[in-house]
């Protein structure tokens, strides 16, 4: 219950016009490190990617071949990683998009993001907008 | 990156064999494939130095599916848990069921789910215990996945392998699984109590194993009866 609070407050941060990327990070790495426990990723669809506790998955997650999912993930509802993604500790949030070959840590993907294009690799970021190559994807790197 | 370097990076990820690749690439998956396994060498090696450097012994154990290697640790650990603070690294291709029954005996766990991966490898746990404060643990065991092929193509990192068989598989399966046993420091014969009335010869067991590796220390147990559990433990110096 808390996590989900935390991860509403933090998704206010990101929509801020100015964003505190000092709070944000804060609250990243406390969401990461003290709510995102065990394993649940009952109502994901795809099969069978590698996941490495903690991972939270939301509803209708989608995954494709050869993932590797954590630790300390935390992917929202209807969200779409595509093959040979690698993600660990990281918040995407809602219905977001990436595409093959993404390798994320310490990120978060913005909702309803939509990352159109494949064999990405960064850390420390917030990424969001819809995007349909690396040129076109608004990168706000954390300090 | 140029494209064309992408493409073939796409190529050899979806290549499960090199008898697979196309002429055209056929060198340059078995180049990557020689530099997948000496990168894990050396993550296995970096692991282990880690370990070390925070005072941690490691130790981990593979074995066949239903050859009691989660029974075992639950023994372990019931016994070592005042003694160490443990943690306890579970691989299975799903579920949390490992990682819940050890949880219940006072160490913490952590489960991977290799999802289409037979077994774990040095990447896997350098993602772990770069993610975990390691002063807070003297003891790591790692539970590979559940059979007695795959794990041999990787190092995890730990200072002593154990591979574990039973008396329920039948004396053959020594014989038949020489590489494990050739890079194990223990080999362990589970499900003792049963040897008699499955009429398994354990002698050949015991001969075979040290016939495929003179230098590899044997012993029988039953996890379910407890016996030998803390000879291995002195086997293992802990």
């Amino acid at each position: 219950m808390r996590m989900k609070e935390l991860l509403k407050q933090l998704e206010q941060l990101l929509n801020e016009k100015d964003l505190d990327l000092l709070k944000i990070q804060e609250l990243k790495t406390e969401i990461l490190k003290n709510h995102i426990k065990g394993l649940k990723i009952e109502n994901y669809i795809g099969d069978y990617p590698t996941f490495m506790e903690p991972v939270i998955l939301g509803d209708s997650v989608k995954i494709g071949d050869d993932v590797l999912i954590g630790p300390k993930v935390y992917i929202g509802t209807d969200s779409v990683i595509e093959d040979y993604a690698e993600i660990s500790n990281s918040i995407i949030f809602d219905n977001v998009k990436i595409g093959k070959n993404f390798k994320l840590d310490s990120c978060i993907i913005i909702n309803n993001s939509k990352l159109n294009f494949d064999n990405f690799s960064s850390k420390n970021c917030i990424l969001k907008g819809i995007a349909e190559s690396e040129e076109e994807l608004e990168i706000i790197r954390e300090r | 990156m140029s494209e064309k370097r992408k493409k073939d990076i796409q190529r050899i990820k979806e290549l499960e064999s090199i008898n697979l690749a196309t002429d055209d690439i056929r060198d340059l998956v078995v180049q990557t494939k020689m530099k997948v396994a000496k990168d894990n060498e050396q993550l296995a090696r970096q692991n282990n130095e880690e370990l070390k450097e925070h005072n941690i012994k490691s130790v981990d154990i593979v074995g066949a599916i239903g050859a009691g290697k989660t029974a075992l640790i639950e023994k372990i650990v019931e016994i070592l848990s005042e003694k160490y603070r443990i943690l306890v690294i579970c691989g299975d291709i799903t579920t949390r069921v490992d990682a819940d029954r050890i949880q219940a005996h006072n160490a913490e766990s952590i489960q991977i789910n290799t999802g289409r991966e037979c077994a774990l490898n040095a990447y896997h746990i350098h993602k772990i215990i770069e993610n975990k404060d390691l002063d807070d643990y003297d003891l790591l065991f790692i539970e590979n996945v559940g059979n007695l092929i795959c794990p041999s193509e990787f190092t995890l990192g730990t200072d002593t392998r154990i591979t574990v068989v039973s008396t329920t598989e039948g004396e053959w399966v020594i014989e038949k699984h020489p590489m494990l046993f050739k890079m194990s420091q223990v080999a362990v014969i589970n499900k003792i109590d049963l040897a008699e009335r499955l009429g398994t010869n354990v002698q050949k067991m015991l001969k075979d194993a040290k016939e495929i590796n003179p230098n590899i220390k044997v012993i029988t147990t039953s996890a379910k009866t407890g016996k030998n559990i803390d000879k291995l433990i002195d086997i293992l110096e802990l």
